[in-house]
């Protein structure tokens, strides 16, 4: 096949590519996403006394939950750029927040009166919280959509969804140090809706830019 | 288990560390391996694309080289590259197959519209047929096969792209041709 010979010739003369650092890569995507949180805790400031919330039992999880969600979906997203590499039944991990989101979810609504618990949610604190983490989404969103083209991520869809995955829920740690509402049933619901729009717009996108 | 290297990683690794000769022999010597796969895989392609999916391959190979990490075995690697290029292949072929037809108008053959019509100069009969088909249809062939209007007349009457136009009378002298067959005793 003398195409192909020809082919094989031409390619051969091209200088080589740098090999993919994943922790370089890894460190990238971090900083994509502290840099927005940093500034806009920088110019917002954290909620008034942080630390006194905290020692209500079910705050931390507010921080901690989409802390561990961000940290699982940027390793994953970081294997995932070998082409060889399948999510699997790795993807079972995320049982794990899930099942305590839920937990916090179920435990609040039965615990409090009928009239409060739904008390904290009007247009205003719905606009905030999912407009907040919608807007700082869209930083690591793109950067870490272009650094995953650098490597070869062989199921486009499924990396994007876990771009935005990181990207949303290390967002939303960062915002829950500002966020004033305590009711799970309010920042389950609506840390979880902001993230699940993040991550399928996300998937939409991985699967037109991270083809190669 | 890997007792011995392979070589196709030894020539990889030499490769991506800018020496161009063994990034040639493992090009070739990957060639065979591609090839063989992409004709295992490709079946319902015809033979004659199978050569531009194993460039394609090639390609994916060598754009993507730096992405194979040294402590792992090559293999697994060059085989999700070969897959997931020939399923871009068969995406890429699929889209393809799904071109709209006005594309091909100009490759329609040059239509003898008197054809259905000639063998039936009895005006009822044609009136019969016509009524068969649809409106639009009906009229395109009213107005270019019956009164001669000119093709731009008619595109700008009925607002049909003159594209169009000639894919609604192709297809219209074809069902009136088949009806007409099936008409006949």
């Amino acid at each position: 096949m003398m195409q192909t010979d020809d082919l094989i010739a031409r390619l051969s003369t091209e200088a080589v590519q740098t090999a993919l650092r994943p922790a370089r890569l890894g460190m990238v995507m971090a900083l994509s996403i502290l840099v927005p949180v940093a500034l806009f805790l920088a110019v917002l400031g954290t909620r008034h006394g942080l630390m006194l919330a905290w020692s209500n039992p079910v705050v931390p999880f507010k921080t901690v939950l989409p802390l561990i969600t961000c940290a699982l979906s940027i390793l994953l997203v970081l294997r995932l750029i070998r082409p060889e590499a399948r999510a699997g039944a790795t993807l079972w991990v995320y049982a794990v927040p899930l099942l305590a989101a839920l937990a916090l979810w179920i435990g609040a609504f039965v615990l409090r009166e009928p009239s409060a618990r739904f008390a904290e949610v009007s247009a205003f604190s719905l606009d905030e919280c999912l407009g907040s983490i919608l807007l700082l989404s869209i930083v690591p969103v793109g950067v870490m959509l272009r650094l995953v083209r650098e490597g070869a991520a062989t199921s486009p869809t499924l990396s994007g969804a876990l771009v935005g995955l990181s990207a949303a829920s290390g967002v939303t740690a960062g915002y829950s140090l500002f966020c004033t509402r305590d009711n799970p049933l309010f920042f389950v619901t609506w840390y979880g809706a902001a993230i699940l729009i993040v991550t399928l717009i996300s998937a939409a996108l991985g699967r037109r830019m991270l083809r190669w | 288990m890997q007792l011995t290297e392979d070589p196709l990683a030894t020539l990889l690794k030499a490769a991506n560390a800018d020496d161009r000769q063994a990034y040639a022999r493992f090009l070739h010597a990957v060639t065979p391996i591609v090839r063989g796969i992409v004709r295992a895989r490709s079946r319902s392609l015809p033979p004659d694309q199978h050569e531009d999916i194993v460039q394609d391959v090639l390609l994916g190979i060598h754009l993507k080289r730096h992405t194979w990490d040294a402590a792992h075995p090559l293999r697994p690697w060059l085989y999700a590259i070969t897959r997931y290029k020939i399923i871009d292949a068969y995406r890429k072929r699929g889209v393809a197959v799904h071109l709209p037809i006005e594309d091909y108008s100009e490759l329609l053959p040059a239509e003898d519209i008197a054809s259905p019509l000639t063998a039936r100069d009895d005006r009822a009969e044609v009136d019969h047929l016509l009524g068969q088909l649809d409106p639009r249809s009906a009229e395109v062939v009213r107005a270019l096969a019956l009164r001669d209007e000119t093709q731009a007349e008619v595109s700008a009457r009925l607002q049909i792209s003159p594209a169009n136009l000639r894919v609604t009378l192709h297809r219209a002298m074809k069902r009136m041709a088949a009806l007409g067959r099936r008409d006949q005793p």
